[in-house]
């Protein structure tokens, strides 16, 4: 469990196309990491994998769901699928153990006593055992994101979506959120993640994708796709952020 | 939400204290013991033929005379203090059976209504200010203002003469206005029945009568054309069983004669503490109409509310529709259209409470909708996005995470709501709603003392508005450490 298959993906806001055809498959237990210059559609991309945003052409299937038929119970879906935003997104209005634990109480998958063991041991893993009582407004930003993690992981999802989850970090709370997704990435969560962190994206990804103007321009092992690139526009990329 | 409940139970506490007074209104003239009871409209300020004594009853010789023609003939009926424009109004729309508020009987009316015979001779005077002695005929007031009361005789006259003596006319919804623009110097004259313009001097209104009687029309009481046949005749019968006995001109004496009552001047004080009982019920009322209309404008506004923020183009036309609307309609043509309009067009008869609370009702929904919808929508995006990553359905995530988020965001934009909702209930005292307004334009009406009742009514407003504006702001601050 945990495999995506996307086919000729195509997304259009209005009259602005940003994916113009998208073909990628991701194994289960595969980390890929989706680098490239901000609006080649990356971040869109990652939502229509959750139909976060609806396509507008093409196929996206995740395990045996195809994301956009209308029969499919995305609710269903997305309790596999696991998210994580730039900007966090936690509940203001719940403390950390009561963001953890809203998804699987409210979706009936765990009871009080069990949601909360698992949130708690949730907090353990991402190193916030203190902070269980604790409102997000009192939370620093990489504290935000780990409890963004543990929330995105208490529903036990197969696959795992980063969106930038750096991005609004500040430089000294990069590491702590990084090295969360690294323990995850070796336990063989299928995750995609997108991302401006090269090195970690060399470290840690199975497979890089290079986006630009809405298509992939290339793909392939870290190694390759930062110590060889095949592509103009992907030299240039690296050249400028590396 | 416990907020709410708090505002509440206040305002349920001030409801009671202030509804369990004596109740010193007593319109009826006897239970209703079986058979019709006649609705009879008339003004609230037309002294000596209507207006409220000093202990809250409605009395003058219109009220006497319906009383003792009701004994006479064994009819019940319940009096409705409205305003005359209203009373006429309630009248051609079907609202009330009779009125009866010292209408001249004219041949504009007799297009709509039946009248009774006359039963009082009347007949335009010209006031002026006490100490006035520059005004002594017609032809003084050139390039000067005459104020007149909408719908009475003095205002058929005013209009008729203005061109040949060169004035210009100030009109008023009630005497007590027009007396008073003419004690500050607006307007240098009234023009209005001799007999109301001579019990107002009397009662010391700072006006003194400087002509002789205008030949005039008589007043009548009123039925709808064609209709309530029977009360018109047992009121023809019972005037002329009371010319007969003598009680007719007994009650005329009472309010016209040389041992005419009048009320003894009270000191300031003592008026405002007999004016007390009354204006309290009016507060009582405007807190009620306020609360429950606010009730049904939450409900209301919830729905739309959600209707505008949801995904249906259809549902979200129609709640935008309601919003333009009602938010485009000043209150006081809504009030009018929903009391008078309606049930002329559809032919019934529309209590005032149900009048009064729908228009409240309507014009509050369509701004709660709004403050409904501006809360959800200032929540961030990303919360429902978060929620539906995990699985959870639209439904559950609204209920659960923007709800509770947006009504924070709401609070003072309700609390805001509810202070304007209060204060626009006054403006139903067109429709003859008695709330805190009314209530001191029919002690003015009969005490003439503007500057005093209008005082203590605005502290009133004030009082309470503080009050409940700093209990919400305060509960608001406890909801706010939540969380």
């Amino acid at each position: 469990m945990g495999k995506i298959i996307v086919e000729g993906l195509k997304k259009s806001f209005g009259k602005n196309e940003v994916l113009k055809g998208i073909d990628v498959s991701v194994n289960e237990g595969e980390v890929v990491c989706v680098i490239g210059p901000s609006g080649s559609g990356k971040s869109t991309f990652l939502r229509c994998i959750n139909r976060l945003d609806d396509i507008t052409g093409g196929k996206v299937i995740v395990d045996e769901y195809n994301i956009n038929d209308p029969k499919t119970d995305i609710n269903k879906v997305r309790e596999n699928i696991g998210m994580v935003f730039q900007h966090f997104n936690l509940f203001p209005h719940f403390n950390v153990l009561k963001n953890i634990m809203f998804a699987p109480m409210e979706l009936g998958k765990q009871s009080e006593k069990e949601a909360r063991e698992n949130a708690l041991a949730l907090l353990d893993r991402v190193g916030l055992s203190d902070k269980a009582n604790a409102y997000p407004s009192q939370l620093s930003g990489g504290q935000k994101q780990r409890v963004a993690i543990a929330r995105a992981l208490a529903m036990n999802p197969d696959i795992m979506l980063f969106d930038e989850p750096t991005s609004a970090l500040d430089p000294e709370m990069v590491g702590e959120v990084l090295g969360v997704m690294n323990d995850l990435a070796r336990e063989g969560m299928t995750m995609m993640i997108v991302t401006h962190e090269m090195g970690f994206a060399r470290e840690v990804a199975d497979r890089v994708i290079f986006m630009d103007g809405g298509y992939i321009v290339e793909e392939g092992p870290p190694e390759q796709v930062f110590g060889s690139p095949q592509h103009e526009r992907t030299i240039s990329f690296l050249d400028k952020v590396l | 939400m416990k907020l709410l409940r708090g505002l509440l139970v206040f305002m349920c506490v001030l409801l009671l204290g202030t509804t369990s007074l004596p109740n010193t209104q007593n319109y009826a003239s006897a239970a209703p013991a079986g058979g019709k009871v006649y609705q009879i409209g008339t003004d609230v300020t037309f002294a000596p033929f209507e207006f409220e004594d000093v202990n809250g009853e409605f009395v003058g010789i219109d009220m006497d005379l319906i009383k003792a023609i009701a004994e006479d003939q064994g009819f019940q009926y319940e009096i409705k203090p409205m305003g005359f424009n209203a009373a006429v109004q309630a009248l051609e729309a079907n609202q009330v059976d009779g009125v009866i508020a010292g209408m001249s009987i004219t041949d504009e009316r007799k297009q709509k209504f039946d009248f009774s015979e006359g039963y009082f001779e009347s007949g335009v005077v010209m006031g002026i200010r006490n100490d006035n002695d520059d005004i002594k005929s017609y032809e003084d007031l050139k390039g000067k203002k005459v104020a007149v009361k909408t719908g009475t005789e003095g205002y058929s006259f005013a209009e008729a003469n203005a061109a040949k003596y060169g004035y210009t006319v100030v009109p008023f919804d009630d005497s007590a206005q027009m007396y008073q623009d003419v004690v500050t110097g607006n307007s240098a004259a009234c023009f209005d029945d001799f007999a109301v313009l001579k019990y107002g001097t009397e009662q010391n209104n700072g006006l003194k009568v400087v002509t002789d009687p205008e030949p005039g029309a008589s007043y009548g009481f009123a039925v709808r054309k064609g209709q309530n046949q029977e009360l018109l005749k047992m009121f023809n019968d019972g005037l002329t069983n009371l010319r007969a006995s003598g009680q007719y001109e007994e009650i005329k004496a009472k309010y016209l004669g040389e041992n005419a009552e009048t009320s003894a001047s009270l000191s300031r004080w003592e008026l405002v503490k007999v004016s007390l009982p009354s204006l309290l019920k009016g507060l009582g009322n405007t807190l009620f109409y306020t609360l429950i209309s606010l009730i049904f404008a939450f409900i209301v506004g919830l729905i739309f509310g959600f209707m505008k923020v949801g995904r249906n183009p259809w549902l979200r036309g129609i709640a935008t529709v309601f919003v333009d609307v009602f938010r485009g309609i000043p209150l006081i043509v809504l009030a009018f259209f929903i009391y008078f309009g309606i049930p002329q067009a559809f032919g019934f008869t529309m209590p005032l409470f149900l009048a009064a609370v729908l228009t409240l009702t309507l014009n509050a929904a369509a701004y709660v909708t709004e403050i409904i919808r501006g809360g959800i929508q200032s929540i961030d995006r990303g919360q429902m996005e978060a929620a539906r990553s995990l699985g959870i359905p639209y439904r559950k995530a609204m209920l659960k995470i923007i709800i509770p988020q947006a009504v924070k965001v709401m609070v003072p934009s309700f609390i805001n709501q509810f202070v304007i909702t209060l204060k626009d209930t006054s403006i139903l005292s067109v429709i003859g709603l008695v709330e805190l307004t009314q209530s001191g334009k029919i002690i003015i009406a009969r005490t003439f003392s503007s500057f005093d009742i209008w005082l203590v009514v605005a502290i009133m407003y004030l009082v309470v508005i503080t009050v409940l504006t700093r209990i919400a702001n305060r509960l608001e601050r406890k909801v706010g450490h939540n969380g």
